[in-house]
């Protein structure tokens, strides 16, 4: 089983103007990712733009992948306009993902952004009930509320405008969630845009709470090659690709 | 079909290459490459001692292309030795070992040290990276500085010697004729090429390092047409590269005097692109009757009236 292999575009659900689902199906076997490991999809058969884009794995099965899609650039464009029947190829699963919860302790998911889509399939695999708390600029970039429902009722939206959920960051809500509920050995599971990493990474600190941070940095190649994705760790530069996305807490804004 | 060349005494099976800082320490694409039937593996530039690199981000994607600004991070010819060296032994592939330093001696050192170890074919001396501090370019851009300290590393090692040139000079081919009468075997040609990405809303550089080499496909017509004009001005055998991204941009290299060549920013894109690229390279000896692929070198037909 190949980690490099051609994919058909089984679906395309857009769910906002901003953010779609792109559901592809494999053509051959192909190795089963785990939470918070990504893909790199070839965007484009052309030479411009050039590099593949690092995508977080929403959702899987045996016979398909899903990939949330943000809006942001040209790469981004030609995900969302990418018609099923159409083929695509892959690289992936990369990156070493999210661990499992140690025996007693509390897991907290905290997403930013289209950050669900790394964090999204912790929620089901995170013991029953588990708590997230979800963050988004409007209420029109908070995506999968239904399918997050289903799962956990332990559910605390909010937004910069607030628009839904509690108006606010997420990691203010988060932090007066931690002082006025007892929460034992809670660890933090996390993704999201840099400020919200940031402030979660000293508020972490403040409070000596351990946490699992996925970050995003640009990426060439995806398998430890070119050395372009490197982010500063208390151990020096380590590769997003390679040692990362996820990194521990207390490794990170040190 | 023979798809074999020769390389400064190195004779390799096919004529195509990774280039170095594109394919890690080999063990990186072994998964989607069978290592073997590549020409030559060209590590990740090596300094005597580990760098750290420069600080993100170190890359940006440009029009058909991209910048890097990596910094030569690298473990340094000892732990290169120790720890990746015995993962490439076990492969049937010639190992060039690229490397560099800050001075001369740095350079003598590291061609030293990586000559008394075996298992290493070829040395591949980089004085041409674009993300060095600036009196470190002058190894690749002052032809008396690259005769200087390519002389010293021609003194302390018998292994073949490749020089690799840098585009961002006004006469590439003094710079080859320079390293050939120090004493290279080859050259290869071009490094990245000096390059700036702005964002215009916050009015930062889209590069840590402010400015980057870039490569790709944006910079293969440079590459070619640099190839040609060392190709007319030096012996030694040149090895092509910049922004070769199939089997016909290898031909087009080769046309213009490439003996070999390296395949660099397309194992990004697809890292089965080495092996991809040898079979279009045969595709196109079939189609076109061609036995010996050495035979297509330098096979550009022109006149002196074109000039």
């Amino acid at each position: 089983m190949s980690r490099f292999f051609q994919a058909e575009v089984t679906g395309n659900i857009l769910l906002s103007q901003t953010h779609n689902i792109l559901r592809i199906t494999p053509l051959k076997p192909h190795p089963s990712p785990s939470p918070g490991q990504f893909y790199l999809l070839r965007v484009s058969e052309t030479m411009d733009p050039l590099l593949r884009r690092p995508l977080s794995i929403l959702r899987w099965d045996e016979s398909s992948l899903e990939f949330l899609i943000r809006l942001k650039g040209r790469g981004t464009l030609l995900l969302r306009n990418m018609p099923p029947g159409g083929c695509i190829d892959l690289l992936g699963p990369l990156g070493n993902g999210y661990p499992s919860a140690g025996d007693g302790e509390t897991p907290i998911l905290v997403a930013g952004g289209v950050g669900i889509a790394s964090v999204y399939p912790l929620i089901g695999r995170l013991g029953t009930d588990p708590i997230l708390f979800y963050g988004a600029a409007s209420s029109g970039d908070l995506c999968l509320l239904d399918d997050i429902r289903a799962v956990t009722s332990n559910l605390y939206l909010s937004t910069d405008d607030g628009s839904m959920g509690s108006r606010g960051n997420t990691v203010e809500r988060l932090a007066a969630f931690l002082d006025e509920t007892s929460v034992p050995k809670p660890v933090v599971y996390a993704c999201g845009p840099e400020g919200m990493t940031s402030a979660l990474l000293r508020m972490l600190r403040e409070r000596g709470i351990p946490g699992y941070v996925s970050l995003e940095e640009r990426m060439a190649c995806g398998v430890g090659a070119c050395l372009g994705c490197v982010v500063e760790t208390s151990g020096g530069y380590r590769r997003v690709c390679k040692e990362g996305p996820v990194f521990r807490a207390r490794e990170l804004g040190f | 079909m023979n798809l074999s060349v020769e390389i400064g005494g190195l004779r390799l099976k096919n004529p195509v290459l990774t280039a170095s800082g594109t394919f890690g320490y080999g063990e990186e694409y072994a998964e989607f490459v069978d290592l073997s039937a590549l020409g030559a593996i060209v590590t990740k530039g090596l300094s005597l001692t580990p760098r750290e690199g420069n600080p993100p981000p170190r890359i940006v994607e440009t029009p058909a292309g991209m910048l890097n600004a990596i910094g030569l991070q690298n473990i340094g010819v000892e732990r290169f030795i120790e720890e990746k060296l015995p993962f490439l032994k076990q492969f049937d592939v010639p190992v060039i070992a690229n490397f560099f330093g800050d001075s001369v001696d740095e350079f003598v050192g590291a061609a030293e040290r990586l000559s008394r170890a075996a298992g290493i074919a070829g040395l591949e001396m980089n004085i041409s990276c674009p993300n060095k501090q600036a009196g470190w370019l002058v190894f690749g851009t002052d032809p008396r500085v690259t005769f200087e300290v390519v002389s010293a590393v021609r003194k302390v090692t018998d292994l073949p010697l490749i020089v690799k040139l840098s585009p961002n000079v006004t006469d590439i081919a003094l710079m080859a004729r320079a390293a050939e009468d120090a004493g290279a075997d080859a050259v290869s040609l071009i490094n990245t090429v000096t390059g700036m990405a702005i964002d215009i809303k916050t009015r930062r550089p889209k590069l840590a390092n402010i400015t980057g080499g870039l490569s790709g496909p944006a910079i293969r017509p440079i590459g070619v047409r640099m190839v040609w004009e060392v190709f007319r001005a030096v012996g030694v055998p040149v090895i092509g590269s910049g922004g070769i991204m199939n089997g016909e941009d290898a031909i087009e290299y080769m046309l213009a005097g490439a003996s070999a060549v390296a395949v660099g920013t397309a194992n990004f894109v697809t890292p089965t692109a080495t092996t991809d690229i040898i079979a279009g390279i045969r595709d196109y000896m079939t189609a076109n009757g061609i036995r010996d692929i050495s035979s297509i070198k330098g096979g550009l037909l022109w006149q002196r009236e074109d000039l």
